[in-house]
């Protein structure tokens, strides 16, 4: 972790070497992830604790659990999304501009449905968030976890953009990389969410 | 400044100095009462661990101001530019140091199970107590009695089960002098164990934030001897 | 009209009016389809609304949206936010220059912090005489206002402005990692404070700062006041976090290995390691609060399944660490003024180093102590208090270090000096008095009593504004290019360390005798020596007034200071006072470590093109 980098110093202009860049802006992203890891953290907590803490779960009588069969589709789509970022990662590691849009755009639009199919499954579940304990955590998880989803398409639509625009090369990709940790991170959060909030 | 005297005879002198004023402390603390009432067995353990502590804490506060004090006159630069020597560390003194300090928390930490320990007893009880706690006032009620009050009646000598409930906030029943605190919280039942050992009147306090009404929420206990608590009993049944 | 169109305050405060209008318009649309709408949520939405707005007026978002659009870097424009020296309006701009956002986090802080102090004294007034003067509802406010307030100070005085200012600086870095962020996280702090300012007007909140539901979620709208802004402060300190951490792992200058850092720089590695992993415990805590008061979640509802325990334990689980992040900024001032004024090396700077590591993660395992009554499972008590006394062990470390480097030394009594001295007595005080609420049978008499408010206020107060000016002191002449008045220094610090401890040392004997925290009144019998503190803790206040006068007569006029008036050794001091605007001319190279005193050593640093000092 420690590395004896110049010190910003390139110049007075205060162009940077991109690779020194690119390791800094990288360990921000992993550095901030670390603590959106604790924010999904506390919500767990208070869902395991809660789910503990009930007679039984769900709790009260006329509430069901999602059915699993399309949460579990809607998992696997999740799921081949983070396939599909690292192999536009990849593609653009090797300067494969087209193949990497390619890519990106599989991951939004995975991404994009993904949500589509979440609010389609929250319209017909029978609870809101105002349903005792079991509406809380689940709406507090799956809401947050929805909000960095969509936050994530709009950092890949910006990304997208950018590749249109042609300023998304071999050499400089730096944002792809920070997106894509962030979009895995997003993936392992809802797979720990459907284990435990759907399935266990 | 005073570059005549060897760093060791400092240490002797600074370490002479720290010894007599922590004896001198140790003696004026030990046999001291923290707590202005003891009224229960609970409080006894509790001013008994004050009393340990303190005196710990006597050589801990006198190596520290000794130190200093000592180092502020006579390490005070002599109104030139010599500099203080070139140590960096001490391999044995650090090892030494961190050795003793964890020595002594763990044996605080180890006195302080037992104590805990002591307080909390076994579930056995005499007498049950339910304390309810409410924006802003104290209800007493004895399931094994049927009995109901406003103000807490208890017989000495007997170990009373207190469980504590609120229905609207977090409130904390508080006796100083029996030594006990405990919260009320919405949702479950608290709970501790108190041995009254002293007749007489004690304050009740709410000791949690409970809104506007918190100062106000105070309340007594009157510890009173078993015959006299049989008597209060019955009247109290007697009321409609 | 020039100045509407350009970035600045002025756009800024426009910007975060129509944001706060467009936010509560949108939830009165909302409304009008049918939603139940309360105040909170119109206040919640509209203060969402005015700190976009507040920050798009700056300008804060212009260099991030030209990157997604696609537009080229306006690199004159880059240039211009780094602020140009003598320039006295880059202080009120979108400025990215570390040393600039450094000084306006320490004139924001300071000034919060007279103003928290002043509440503390219209407190001391009620408590000076049994009986109640304000209403009750007055009371519970102020009282949950001054903590607060006092927290974010706490929280962000050293870090935020010694801390930004410095640490660049020491590492002989031109500037943070992302200046842009950490402008970003400096003005983040604007809104916070007017919103958690004006909450008395929207009806106060009675539950302390630390917001315990049930009553939160029964207290006024003053407390989505509270909330939010805490809130806010959380999301600017963990950005904020990341900045610092990204710059002490891969800015420093040739030569600066790990153990040659100034301990300043690893006291704040470690605290914004804390701040990074803690932060969003409590901020998800305080959105739970605010989603069972706006959109009837039941987190901490016992009736529907919630319990207010959990609160309790995400709360402090964050809280806990929380101290750590006020205190070990200071023990990194202290250990940083101690060789400068011993002319001795620090000692046992690689103990000092592991301990401040042993800290940040001890901190993590005792936040149940604060629990100890609060009803939580029994068997939780012995292991906190294990962990707890454990954690006095890398504490005593900065005493051992500290005392280390003075002893045989040759001190000498500079006010930072002095300071340094008051801490080293404040805050064992306060560690001592920790002993006797970390072991639970003295706590559960002591808890929720005055013996926990002085214990408090003998560690923040006694460490980190003993450390906050000590740091102010040591560094004036630094961040100003001006020397203060040691004379009127001497007295401030004596004023002041004299009153705390007169207002302070009491109130030990006042929660042994059973006087709670939290309440306006009190029984007679305590009345004298509760008259002893209210009068001690005006003198506190007046103190401050000393250091005001020195600190802005200094500033405007004082002596001229050199670039190293201390003749220190840490990089900082080997450029003018102030330092030129990019810091260093060249990347220093450094070959020694920063307390080499008492040997002959080269300087610390050789600087191809040596920077002028005035």
């Amino acid at each position: 972790m420690f590395e004896h980098g110049a010190s910003g110093a390139g110049g007075h202009a205060g162009e940077l070497d991109p690779a020194v860049e690119r390791q800094r802006v990288l360990l921000g992203v992993r550095l901030f992830i670390l603590s959106e890891v604790m924010l999904f953290g506390s919500f767990f907590a208070a869902y395991f604790v809660l789910r503990a803490e009930a007679p039984a779960w769900p709790p009260v009588a006329g509430l069901a659990r999602p059915e699993l069969p399309l949460v579990g589709f809607n998992t696997l789509l999740l799921i081949s999304s983070s396939f599909t970022m690292q192999w536009a990662v990849t593609r653009i590691g090797r300067g494969d501009v087209a193949r990497f849009r390619r890519g990106l755009l599989a991951t939004l639009v995975l991404g994009a449905v993904f949500l589509g199919i979440q609010a389609w499954e929250f319209a017909h579940n029978g609870f809101g968030i105002a349903d005792g304990v079991f509406g809380s955590t689940f709406y507090a998880l799956t809401g947050f976890h929805g909000a960095h989803v969509l936050g994530g398409l709009l950092l890949m639509a910006v990304v997208a953009n950018r590749a249109r625009l042609g300023l998304v090369s071999r050499e400089h990709h730096t944002a792809v990389e920070g997106v894509s940790l962030y979009w895995h991170f997003v993936d392992v959060v809802w797979v720990t969410l459907f284990l435990t909030v759907y399935v266990l | 400044m005073e570059s005549n005297v060897s760093p060791r005879r400092h240490l002797g002198i600074a370490i002479a100095i720290w010894a007599v004023l922590s004896v001198v402390g140790i003696v004026a603390v030990a046999g001291m009462q923290a707590l202005p009432i003891v009224a229960s067995k609970e409080a006894r353990v509790v001013n008994g661990a004050f009393v340990v502590l303190t005196v710990v804490s006597v050589p801990v506060l006198m190596f520290v101001v000794v130190a200093i004090a000592y180092s502020a006159i006579r390490f005070r630069a002599g109104g030139d530019d010599v500099e203080g020597p070139a140590i960096h560390g001490h391999g044995a003194l650090e090892v030494g140091w961190v050795v003793v300090t964890l020595a002594m928390v763990l044996g605080l930490a180890a006195f302080g199970t037992i104590g805990l320990l002591e307080i909390r007893g076994d579930q056995r009880a005499d007498l049950e107590v339910r304390a309810s706690a409410t924006q802003w006032a104290w209800a007493f009620d004895y399931p094994d009695l049927g009995v109901r009050s406003k103000e807490l009646i208890l017989p000495v000598g007997e170990r009373i089960h207190v469980t504590i409930v609120s229905d609207d906030v977090v409130h904390s029943f508080s006796v100083p002098a029996f030594g006990i605190k405990q919260d009320a919280v919405p949702g479950r039942v608290t709970q501790l164990y108190v041995t009254p050992t002293a007749t007489g009147t004690y304050g009740v306090q709410c000791a949690e934030l409970c809104g506007l009404g918190h100062t106000k929420m105070v309340t007594g206990v009157t510890v009173m001897e078993t015959a006299e608590f049989e008597t209060w009993v019955t009247q109290q049944r007697q009321q409609p | 009209m020039e100045r509407w169109r350009r970035p600045g305050l002025a756009r800024a405060v426009l910007g975060g009016v129509v944001g706060f209008a467009v936010g509560v318009l949108l939830l009165l649309g909302a409304g009008q389809l049918g939603a139940e709408l309360k105040p909170g949520h119109l206040l919640a939405l509209g203060y969402i609304g005015l700190v976009l707005g507040w920050l798009a007026g700056l300008g804060a978002f212009r260099f991030w949206l030209a990157w997604a659009l696609g537009r080229p870097a306006d690199r004159a424009d880059e240039a211009a936010a780094h602020g140009r020296a003598g320039d006295w309006t880059r202080y009120f701009r979108f400025t990215t220059d570390h040393k600039v956002i450094g000084l306006q986090y320490l004139v924001t802080f300071i000034a919060l912090f007279l103003l928290a102090g002043s509440l503390a004294m219209v407190m001391r007034l009620e408590l000076a005489q049994p009986g109640q003067l304000f209403d009750r509802d007055t009371y519970n406010t102020i009282m949950s206002t001054h903590g607060t307030l006092m927290i974010f100070v706490a929280l962000n005085a050293i870090v935020g402005g010694l801390g930004n200012y410095f640490v660049p600086l020491m590492i002989g870095a031109r500037d943070m990692a992302f200046p842009r962020v950490n402008a970003l996280s400096y003005w983040l702090v604007p809104p916070a404070l007017l919103l958690i300012l004006a909450n008395p007007l929207l009806g106060g909140y009675d539950t302390g700062w630390t917001g315990y539901p049930p009553l939160s979620e029964q207290a006024n709208l003053g407390e989505e006041a509270f909330l939010l802004a805490f809130i806010t402060l959380g999301v600017s300190s963990i950005i904020s976090a990341v900045n610092f951490l990204v710059t002490v792992s891969r800015l420093r200058t040739a030569g600066m290995s790990p153990m040659r850092l100034p301990i300043f720089v690893w006291s704040l590695a470690v605290t914004t390691a804390i701040v990074l992993i803690a932060t969003s415990v409590v901020a998800s805590a305080l959105t739970m609060v605010l989603f069972d008061r706006l959109l009837g979640t039941a987190f901490f509802r016992p009736s529907q399944g919630g319990d207010p325990i959990l609160y309790q334990h995400l709360f402090w689980f964050y809280s806990h660490p929380a101290v750590y992040v006020m205190a070990v900024p200071a023990f990194g001032a202290i250990l940083e003024v101690v060789p400068v004024f011993a002319r001795k090396p620090l000692f046992a700077y690689r103990l000092a180093v592991l301990s401040f590591l042993g800290i940040g993660l001890l901190s993590f395992m005792v936040w149940a102590h604060h629990m100890f009554v609060s009803g939580m499972a029994e068997f939780f008590h012995i292991p906190i208090m294990i962990t707890t006394e454990l954690i006095s062990v890398p504490t005593g470390i900065v005493f051992f270090s500290a005392i280390g480097t003075i002893w045989l030394g040759r001190i000498r009594f500079a006010t930072p000096m002095l300071w340094v001295f008051g801490f080293l007595w404040s805050f064992l005080i306060g560690g001592i008095t920790g002993v006797y609420l970390a072991d639970v049978p003295t706590d559960l008499a002591l808890t929720d009593t005055y013996f926990v408010v002085a214990h408090f206020h003998y560690t923040i107060v006694g460490g980190m504004i003993f450390g906050l000016f000590a740091g102010i002191y040591y560094w004036f002449p630094k961040f100003t290019g001006r020397l203060m008045d040691e004379r009127l220094g001497r007295l401030h610090f004596w004023w002041f360390t004299l009153a705390f401890n007169a207002a302070f040392l009491p109130m030990f004997w006042l929660g042994i005798q059973g006087m709670r925290r939290r309440v306006a009144d009190y029984p007679a019998e305590l009345g004298a020596v509760n008259l002893w503190v209210s009068i001690a803790a005006f003198m506190i206040g007046l103190s401050m007034l000393v250091f005001l006068y020195n600190a802005i007569r200094s500033w405007a006029r004082g002596p001229v200071a050199a670039a190293n008036p201390w003749r220190a050794r840490t990089l900082e001091w080997q450029v003018s006072s102030p330092p030129p605007v990019e810091n260093f001319e060249h990347p220093p190279v450094v070959e020694s470590g920063p307390y080499e005193y008492g040997a002959p050593v080269s300087a610390p640093a050789i600087q191809p093109s040596p920077a002028t000092g005035h």
